[in-house]
């Protein structure tokens, strides 16, 4: 076996880097395709096999890893687990299903602007795991059929967590490749987020929401629910709500600070523990630490690191390379249609595929095109149209996104089944009206 | 060499076809949270156990992980908490029959059953050697009972 140095060298049995990187990065994704293996184990065996048989060494598959994407997952991660202690998210919740009167289509108006909120600023699957668990009790309390609920949920954190830098694995990714800050992804996304919401919402009120009612007693069950009680630990939410204010007006200024936001939800995970644990004793303060730390989603993480790895190892042998210059010719070299085919693209495989992997695949891919598109400054609404497809393609399937299937296993497990072709006659084109949108904004203000 | 099982071998039990109204019946004048369930022969069917039939009076969000970690916001009465046990207290026990997460045999150490106990089981179906037909039930109580000096009541 040969050190890997470059295209020319070769590596297991003679062969070429680029046809051990190409191979092994295509079983990778096909096997976590088939969600028979858990995605961790599958994409950190795919890492190691490129290292063992040459094609990167460990050096550069440390060099690789994007530890920016991955802190700032973790620091989020951290802060929401300690959040959700102090029951922050129920009150919310409650609080805005109340301010509606109970009304059903009022809730399901509600809870979708709360999922789509919290989404903005929280892992979208976080945020259904938080919100769900309500509408379920709401609902049931109504009498009213879930599943509405939960289907205007999935969309809205799908479409909350396009909003922001930190709403979305995608735009994690694209933000750490390029450096595009939190202020950026807001100005340039927010807009045509809000507009997608209503255009989503609208057609839901026709389908769903205007058939939806419940009894009067049944409201009253909802309305004498006290928020108030749901707060389980007032001191735990002033430090929360304090230490997350700090973190986004962190990243509200990374620009003047030049504060990666890896460091400020890091740093901001690590004082809402300080604030959590003082005065505590030693034993509490390891529980406590613990607890926090194990119920980060390190399976997450561990597919994270090791898709990095993979698509460093097919940049290194020169697929990535071949790639940017099949969609160059594809496209003819148009930038405005290089620019609505990955919007599109993006969109439609993100609905069958596993986005994470795709923006992983996709961002050096769209770097390499910067030399035909006059830099990297130029690429920016190439940017905008992977993170619009990628992250709303997600709502075109059940297996579009995380989050999806999340709130399909909850909803399983009270009882509402969440099939397959059901989701997808309604989704598909819902998910369609979003990105036609999408293109004609990018159209409007980008290209 | 093990000394042999101390277990109940007068025990209550269930049939699969009792509703909950029976079942709650014979937990309470038994003294019990957790019975077995029997077929003809004797042979063990499952457990119908206390936590199975809470987890019913909840709202179902409620046992979904920690979405809904706490119900002090909810304004419902114990009435109200009746009126969900009278929905479903006509219900045969076989709907929430759970296959036992331990069983012992009838000569198994004595400290298994201990350590068993110690790990938070409330009651362990003691099976014949070799079979599945339940020859009795091992409780915290009837170890405590054993534990007594001989002639002690």
């Amino acid at each position: 076996m040969h050190g890997a140095s470059g295209h020319e060298t070769t590596v297991l049995f003679g062969l070429h880097p680029l046809w051990v990187a190409t191979l092994l990065f295509v079983a990778t994704y096909a096997v976590i395709m088939t969600d028979k293996l858990n995605r961790a184990i599958v994409a950190l065996l795919g890492a190691g096999l490129l290292i063992l048989v040459g094609v990167l060494d460990q050096k550069e598959a440390m060099g690789a890893v994007d530890w920016n994407t991955l802190g700032l997952l973790l620091g989020m991660m951290l802060i929401v687990n300690i959040t959700r202690r102090s029951g922050l998210f129920q009150y919310v919740a409650i609080w805005s299903a109340k301010k509606v009167d109970a009304s059903p289509w009022g809730i399901m108006l509600m809870m979708s602007i709360v999922t789509a909120v919290f989404s903005a600023f929280l892992d979208n699957v976080t945020t259904v795991l938080l919100t769900v668990p309500v509408t379920l009790l709401i609902t049931e309390e109504l009498k009213v059929k879930p599943y509405p609920y939960l289907f205007a949920q999935i969309f809205a954190s799908n479409i909350g967590g396009t909003a922001t830098l930190i709403g979305d694995p995608p735009n994690i990714m694209i933000g750490s490749a390029t450096g595009l800050t939190f202020n950026d992804f807001a100005i340039a996304l927010t807009p045509v987020i809000v507009v997608i919401m209503v255009a989503t919402l609208v057609p839901l009120y026709f389908i769903w929401g205007r058939h939806l009612s419940a009894t009067d007693e049944n409201r009253r069950h909802v309305m004498g629910f006290n928020e108030r009680e749901a707060i389980t630990d007032p001191r735990l939410l002033k430090q929360s709500l304090l230490v997350i204010a700090l973190v986004i007006l962190g990243f509200m200024l990374q620009r003047q600070t030049g504060i990666e936001p890896a460091t400020i939800a890091i740093f901001g995970a690590a004082v809402l523990l300080l604030l959590d644990n003082l005065g505590k004793d030693s034993e509490t303060q390891s529980k406590n630490v613990h607890a926090a730390l194990s119920e980060a989603e390190w399976i997450t993480l561990m597919f994270f690191l090791g898709l990095f790895v993979l698509v460093h190892g097919i940049q290194k042998a020169g697929l990535i390379d071949l790639m940017a210059q099949g969609l160059l010719k594809a496209t003819g070299g148009d930038f405005n249609v290089t620019a609505l085919a990955i919007l599109w693209a993006s969109a439609v495989l993100s609905a069958f595929i596993d986005n994470i992997p795709f923006v992983a695949t996709m961002i050096p891919l769209i770097k390499a095109m910067a030399p035909t598109f006059g830099g990297d400054a130029a690429l920016l609404p190439l940017w905008w149209a992977l993170s619009l497809g990628a992250c709303l393609g997600g709502n075109g399937t059940l297996i579009g996104a995380s989050a999806n299937l999340v709130v399909a296993g909850l909803a399983e497990r009270a009882g509402t089944g969440f099939r397959f072709l059901e989701y997808l006659k309604v989704a598909f084109p819902l998910m369609l009206i979003s990105i036609v949108l999408s293109h004609l904004y990018l159209y409007w203000r980008f290209l | 060499m093990t000394t042999p099982l101390i277990y109940n071998t007068v025990f209550p039990s269930l049939r699969d076809t009792d509703t909950l109204a029976e079942a709650t019946r014979r937990m309470l004048e038994n003294h019990v949270s957790d019975l077995p369930v029997v077929d003809g022969a004797g042979r063990l069917l499952g457990m119908f156990k206390l936590e199975r039939l809470l987890a019913v009076l909840l709202p179902k969000a409620a046992t979904l992980g920690d979405g809904v970690p706490d119900l002090a916001f909810m304004s419902d009465t114990i009435e109200q908490l009746r009126e969900r046990m009278r929905e479903i207290e006509g219900a045969a026990v076989h709907q929430f029959v759970v296959e036992p997460e331990h069983v012992l045999h009838a000569d198994t150490s004595p400290f298994e059953a201990v350590l068993l106990l110690y790990k938070g089981a409330n009651a362990i179906p003691v099976f014949a050697p070799d079979s599945r037909t339940l020859v009795g039930m091992v409780s915290a109580r009837d170890v405590l009972a054993a534990l007594q000096p001989a002639g002690a009541k």
